[in-house]
Formats: structure tokens, sequence, C-alpha cells
């Protein structure tokens, strides 16, 4: 059978080879290191959870125990399309953009009961643009001008990990990460050559800078219970650098990550009905390398969703989730905190389930959501979609 | 269990390369807001030539008249100063008509077109058209047609001497073309005639030409009217001939071309206290060029980011050279447009034969209208050089060839005219300066 395996490890390959198709586009992008990147697959973004706490087959970035369930050689990959508008002091406009938030490889060492894990996913995100028209005196005639500054980019996450099993209801997990990615702003001046004529060309200005830094994540899942299934996990960052990519005598600059902790609950309230729940905890005030007004006060995030079997046979199962997630944002547009609110659903299509073990699967959400954080206001709908197969 | 994940994974890749397709239109949320541009300081920079070049130079004799596929035909022209003598400028046309066709397409007495190779030539026409823009007349002009009578060379020759190629200098026996033989002279009135002339040329002269060794053979086209100057576009010589299939018709031919070239008298002198570019053969001016990397100027852009400021290519987004248009001889002033290019030139150690760079201006060059020229002058004109100077600061073309820092202002092509543009050198007010309109941002985003 391995020979019908490459196509989806392909897609993921791909996937990963191209992160520049990873872009929230959010004008909260444009405060220090930009929006975050929720590293979550679909089932997850289904029930508003923040990535941490739900049990099953899995490869969860932010969830450094939960691969110790992976029984097979695993691959999952997401895909997120987003369409959003904007409110920004009156101005509106539309936004579109598709990213890729999370790919993860499990593989188990049965010898070991353990499981290796490999993984890349989203960060934090810097996609926006911003135009301007003014007028400059050149030699004293008024020229009117265009000013454009466009900034792409982003951090992401490779993470290599590993989950051990501790008898069948405990696991440990831990894993290293580096940041990487690249953030390219370009600006532009065009200056109205009706004025000027057509000899006179627009005045760019690029750079481009690659992000650096390390960082830890340690974590555990338990199941104390038959009917509970709990996580936690503590993730530890050095400072996140960004250096400029083609050395220009430019200073590279640097900013603390603040300790971030998460944690997660899932109970079955009856054969077909999950409820899970799930907090993140990181206090961005206490981080350093920013300017003063940037850093966002609020510091809990948290999400709570249902899932409930809706078809359930043999060696299929159809469930069907609904959460809300509320996410702590750590750069404000300007001197206000920012928060995202989403409403969610989604349908998870498990193809292949043994003894409520996944083998194959799709799972899809769709969220509404908004922005906030004055005088800026933006709304999205975001789909999420992700595939996973586990295999021998 | 085992086919079931692969057959999921076979068909999830269908909707999700669907998805990934569909979405991969992105748009960027664009918003027109101070805060997420914060713009930057455009100046206008005008250099005075000490602050960006060390050195001109004008270098004569590129080129030959006879490159130029046209004439001249001037008697008397802007006598004056300015490297002209005080008679004015004397210019000739000589024209030189190569083998007679062998054949010709005669319609014979049943109707019939048919080739006729044994043909009776007759008498000839000189047809000769003249540019009516360029040409600088008072009125009526008569232009006489006389036969050379010594061996020329169609390239070399000039006022002085019938032949003057790197090994072999024939002097004319006079000066302005030798012995002459009068063959004819028409007036030509570009308000009844429109650009064209004919002189008739007469069978003995027709048959004395066909012997294509005689190289004396030739036309020379001259006016005695003072203050005109002419611009011959091209001549011709149609031959009347009387076909042997059709003894009754007569048919006209086209006599081969092989030369066309003037000789002219003065050959100006090269300038003093002014820059010269243009003429045939033609002249160039030359600039050392030294750009300044900082600047400590104007006060509005040091108020604004500090001085010294340092420039890059990236700042520049337009860089003229500002010339001041000199009033220099009327002979060879400009009567109509000329145009200019510039030019880096590569090895200047070697000048005047240096190779130069490409052009800079575009196909068409930068066009000078002939009024600029015209006394008193004065006027400022502009030569876009952003390309240069954006590769002199880089210190390399954007292809990463080597640049030079002397560039050269040349007619678009050599030679473009006998007129020329003059300027005003760089001693004195009206001294070359650079014009520079520089952009700096200030950072952009939060």
């Amino acid at each position: 059978m391995g020979h019908r395996i490459p196509p989806l490890v392909l897609l993921a390959t791909l996937l990963a080879v191209f992160p520049s198709g990873a872009g929230a586009q959010s004008f909260l992008g444009y405060r220090a290191l930009g929006l975050p990147v929720g590293a979550v697959e679909a089932r997850a973004v289904a029930l508003g959870n923040l990535g941490i706490g739900l049990p099953g087959v899995q490869i969860n970035a932010s969830d450094p125990a939960s691969a110790a369930g992976v029984l097979f050689p695993t691959v999952s990959v997401s895909m997120q399309p987003t369409w959003g508008d904007f409110n920004l002091d009156g101005q509106t406009g539309t936004a579109r953009t598709t990213r890729f938030p999370m790919l993860g490889i499990g593989y188990p060492v049965l010898s070991a009961d353990g499981t290796i894990t490999v993984s890349l996913s989203g960060h934090m995100e810097q996609r926006w643009a911003g135009e301007r028209d003014r007028i400059v005196n050149l030699g004293g005639i008024d020229v009117p001008v265009n000013d454009r500054f466009e900034t792409n980019g982003g951090s992401s996450v490779a993470r290599v990990g590993w989950a051990q099993r501790l008898g069948d209801r405990f696991a440990l997990g831990a894993s290293l990460g580096t940041y990487i990615g690249r953030l390219d702003e370009d600006f532009e001046r065009t200056l109205d050559s009706l004025v000027v004529g057509n000899d006179v060309r627009s005045y760019e200005e690029n750079s481009s800078w690659r992000y650096g830094g390390y960082t830890f994540s340690a974590g555990f899942m338990a199941d104390p219970h038959d009917l509970i299934h709990l996580a936690g996990a503590v993730e530890w960052s050095g400072d996140l650098t960004q250096k400029p990519r083609v050395a220009t005598g430019e200073p590279g600059l640097s900013y603390s990550i603040p300790l971030r902790l998460s944690g997660g609950a899932t109970g079955r309230l009856s054969q077909r009905l999950h409820i899970n729940t799930s907090f993140v905890y990181q206090d961005w005030s206490v981080a350093q390398g920013f300017e003063d007004g940037v850093v966002s006060d609020e510091k809990l995030s948290y999400g709570a969703g249902l899932e409930m079997q809706l078809i359930r046979r043999e060696t299929r199962s159809f469930p069907l989730r609904l959460g809300y997630r509320r996410s702590a944002l750590p750069f404000g547009y300007r001197d206000q905190g920012a928060i995202e609110t989403s409403w969610s659903l989604g349908l998870g299509v498990n193809l292949v389930e043994v003894e409520g073990v996944r083998f194959g699967w799709m799972d899809f959400a769709a969220e509404r959501g908004t922005r906030m954080s004055a005088p800026l206001s933006e709304n999205f709908w975001r789909a999420t979609i992700s595939l996973g197969i586990s295999s021998s | 269990m085992i086919e079931g994940p692969n057959r999921a994974g076979r068909s999830g890749l269908a909707p999700i390369a669907a998805l990934l397709l569909a979405a991969c239109q992105e748009s960027l949320p664009t918003a027109a807001t101070d805060d997420l541009v914060r713009g930057g300081v455009a100046v206008e920079v005008i250099l005075p030539f000490e602050d960006f070049g060390t050195r001109t130079r004008v270098f004569g004799g590129y080129g030959r008249a006879s490159e130029l596929g046209g004439g001249f035909i001037a008697h008397a022209f802007g006598p004056g100063t300015g490297g002209v003598d005080e008679e004015g400028l004397e210019a000739v046309t000589l024209l030189r008509f190569g083998r007679y066709p062998g054949f010709a397409s005669v319609t014979d007495t049943t109707g019939t077109t048919r080739p006729d190779s044994s043909l009776t030539f007759l008498s000839g026409r000189i047809a000769a058209r003249f540019d009516t823009l360029a040409s600088v007349l008072p009125g009526p002009v008569e232009v006489t047609a006389r036969a050379i009578t010594e061996p020329w060379d169609g390239v070399s020759a000039n006022w002085e001497y019938a032949i003057d190629t790197l090994d072999n200098h024939v002097l004319w026996s006079q000066p302005g073309g030798g012995v002459l033989e009068e063959i004819g002279s028409a007036v030509w009135d570009p308000a009844t005639d429109g650009d064209s002339l004919h002189i008739t040329v007469d069978s003995a002269r027709v048959a004395l030409w066909a012997d294509t060794l005689n190289l004396a053979r030739g036309v020379h086209l001259s006016t005695d009217h003072p203050g005109v100057r002419l611009q011959l576009r091209s001549a011709l010589m149609w031959l009347e001939t009387l076909p042997s299939i059709n003894p009754d018709t007569l048919v006209e031919v086209l006599a081969d071309t092989e030369a066309t070239s003037f000789i002219y008298d003065p050959i100006p002198r090269a300038p003093d206290g002014s820059l010269r570019v243009g003429g045939a053969p033609a002249w160039r001016t030359v600039i050392d060029l030294d750009i300044p990397s900082t600047l400590n100027g104007p006060p509005d852009l040091c108020e604004v980011l500090g001085c010294p400021l340092e420039i890059t290519d990236t700042h520049v987004s337009y860089a003229a050279l500002q010339l001041t248009t000199h009033a220099e001889s009327p002979a060879f002033a400009p009567s109509d447009t000329l145009t200019i290019d510039l030019r880096m030139v590569m090895v200047p150690d070697i000048l005047p034969k240096s190779p130069l760079g490409p052009g800079t201006t575009g196909l068409a060059g930068i066009a000078l209208a002939p009024q600029l020229f015209r006394p008193p002058a004065g006027q400022v004109v502009e030569v876009p050089m952003t390309t240069v100077v954006r590769d002199l600061l880089r210190g390399e073309t954007t292809d990463g060839d080597p640049v030079s820092s002397t560039v050269a202002l040349l007619s678009t092509f050599e030679p473009l005219s006998i007129e020329y543009a003059s300027f005003e050198d760089a001693v004195g007010p009206g001294a070359p300066r650079l014009r520079m309109i520089l952009n700096f941002s200030r950072g952009s985003g939060g």
C-alpha cells in the first residue's frame, strides 16, 4: 500500500515547501510581529479549541503529548482560506487569502512506546498594504504622488518532538522548535507622470528580513477517567530575532516572547456527545523589544465546543461540531487591546475508524469571526480543511 | 482498513486541490491612512557643474558627410562668427550615377509587355528632392548642375580633396569640386514645385556617363544664390530610352545612384567657450562626472533627514543634465529638430576613439527644436541621465556590467546633419547643471 500514500505526502510536502501561501490578512498585522496564526486543524477550529486537550490520533504542534496516541505513521495537513472585510476609521475594504496553518508528521517507535513528531506551523503573520495620495513640492511645482507600503510574510515554527506513553492513561511530550520565516517590506512612491514626465521613475525601497530563534515546549495528556481527557503544555521561547536577509549594515531586531501556558479538557457526555474546553495564557505585557503602546494587555484566550457523532458505523463516523473561541491578540491597532472572537461549525468525515481510532479523515470547519481594536474592526469567514492519514 | 485510508487520501485530494486553486487569488487589505504609510521625503536638487563634473571636452570628426545619405547646397550662408568666415558657408552636393539598366519592360505593338534589352538612351533628367522644412531659402532658388571632370571618391571627398583616404590624397584642381562643365540649371520654388527639382541632362553627357570605369563622372549641384542652405534628401537620374520592340514609345528607366555626398567650406573650428553636438562629420561633447554620494543640502532636506546625507541609486528617481543653449555660427545653426543622446564613454583613456555604452535616452533621443539655438539662445534643455547617475552611484549597471564616469553627448545618429547644437560650457552662468529628484523614505508601517 505504500505506493498509494505518496500523493498525499507530496501534497503535504508542497504545502510545507511553499509557506508563502500562509497568510493571515489583517491590519492588526501592522504592529510589531503581526497577527497570531493558530496552529490548529479543522477539528479543533470547529470545536473552538485552542489546540490542546482533544483526544484521539493527531499531530498537534501546541499539544506536545498528543502524538502519544499515534499507532501508525501519520500525516496531517490543513488548509485555511479566509474572506474578510474591514472598517478602519470609516474606510472599508475586503481581503482574501489562503494559509496552511499546520503540517504534522508522526512516526511511532513502538519499541520505545513513543512517537517522533515533526511539524511546521504558523506563528505570526504580517500581510497588509497601505496607500496614501499626497502632494509634494518639487522645484516650486506641486506634484501629486502615490505612496504605497506593502508587507508580506511572517514567522512560522518548525518543531521536532517526542511523545512518550506512560501506561494506558498518561503521556508526556516535548518538542524543540525554531522560528523561521521572512518578512518583505516594499515602499513605492509614484510621481504623477503628467506633471513630472515619463522619465521620472518610481521610488522603491525594499527590505527583507528573516526570522530566527528557538522555542521549547513540554506537556502532558491524561485520561484520569474513561469520560475525561486532560492536557496541558508550557512553551518557552528565546528571543525572536529579525535580521536583514541581505547584510546591509542595518541592525537586526530582537523580541522576547512570553511564556505560553495552555490547557484543555474533553469530557464525554454520552456515547455520541463530547464537550471540550481549552485556554491559553500568555502575558505579552512583559515582553521586551516592542515600542510603547504596541503590546496589548489582553492575556487570556479560551474556547469551548461540542462534538456529536451524527452517524456512526462500524468503520466510519461523521461527527458534527460546534464551537466558540475568544482569542487575545498580542498587538492592538493603536493603544487598545485586540480581541478575536468566532463561532464555528464543522463536520468530520472519519473514513476509516476502528474502535475510536481514526486512520483516515477529512475535517471541515467554517468560522464567522470578528476582530476588534479601535478604530479597526474586521469580520471574516474562514474555512479550514484538514486531511489526515494514519497507516502502517 | 489498510485500503480505506488510501481511498480517503485519493478522494480527499480532489476537493483539497479544488479549494487550493479556488483560493489562490489573494488580495491584501489595503487602506489609506497615515498610520500605515508614513510616506517619505521628495526633494529636487540642482547641483552646479563643479559639484558633479570635473571637465568637459569637445571632439570632432566622427563619421563622414557621405554617410548622411543626402546633401547640402549653400552659398554665402550665415556669414559671421563662430568658426565660419565672414563669407559664410559654401556647400555643394556631389552625385555619381552608376550602371544604366540593361533592360526595360516595354509594351509592344500588340499590347504585350515584354523585357527589352536593346535600349537606346536618349537623354536624362536629374530629379532632386529637398527637405522643405530644413532648407533655408528666402524664395525661389536657382540650382545649377555641373559635371565633375576629375576623378573623385564618393566616400572621402571634401572641399579640398577629391580623394582623401588613409593612403591616397588627391586635391581638387581647385577647391570645391575642381574644373566643372555646365549641365543645366533649374529654379526650385517650394511654393509651386513642392519638394522636387528637375534638371535635364543631354544625350552626350548620358552617353559619356555610361562608362562606369570613368571615375571622374559625377554631378556637382550648387547655387549662386547667397544666404541659401538647401538640404537634399535624395537625387535620382531618370534616363529616357527608346526601346527596340516599340520604337514609337519612349520609356524612362532609373540609373543606379552610386554616391551621394556633399562638401562644404569652411569646416567649423573647434569651439572655444561652448560645447558642441552634431554636425557632419560629427562633434561630441565629453563630460567627466563625479557624482557625489553625499549631500549637504538643500536646507529643507537637511532639516528633515540630516546632513551630510548619503544617497544611493535607489534614491534617485530622476536625474537630468541641464544644458544652456548657445547661439554660435548661424551657418551651422539648426534649422530643423536635432536629436541627441547621452552615452557612457567606456574607455576614456583612448578618446576620441573610445567605445560607447548603450544609449540612455531611447531610440528617439532628446529632440531639440531649432528655435532653442536662435539668438540670444540661453534656453535650458534637459537630457535625462537617470540610468547613468544610478549606475554610477551603484558602481555597476543593473546587469552587473562596469560603468564609466565619463559620458558623451552626441547626436542619435552620426552624422545626423550638417547642423550642430551648441551649449554653454562649464565656465560661466550657463554651465551644465545636474537636476535630480531624490526620494527618501522615513520608514513605514508599525
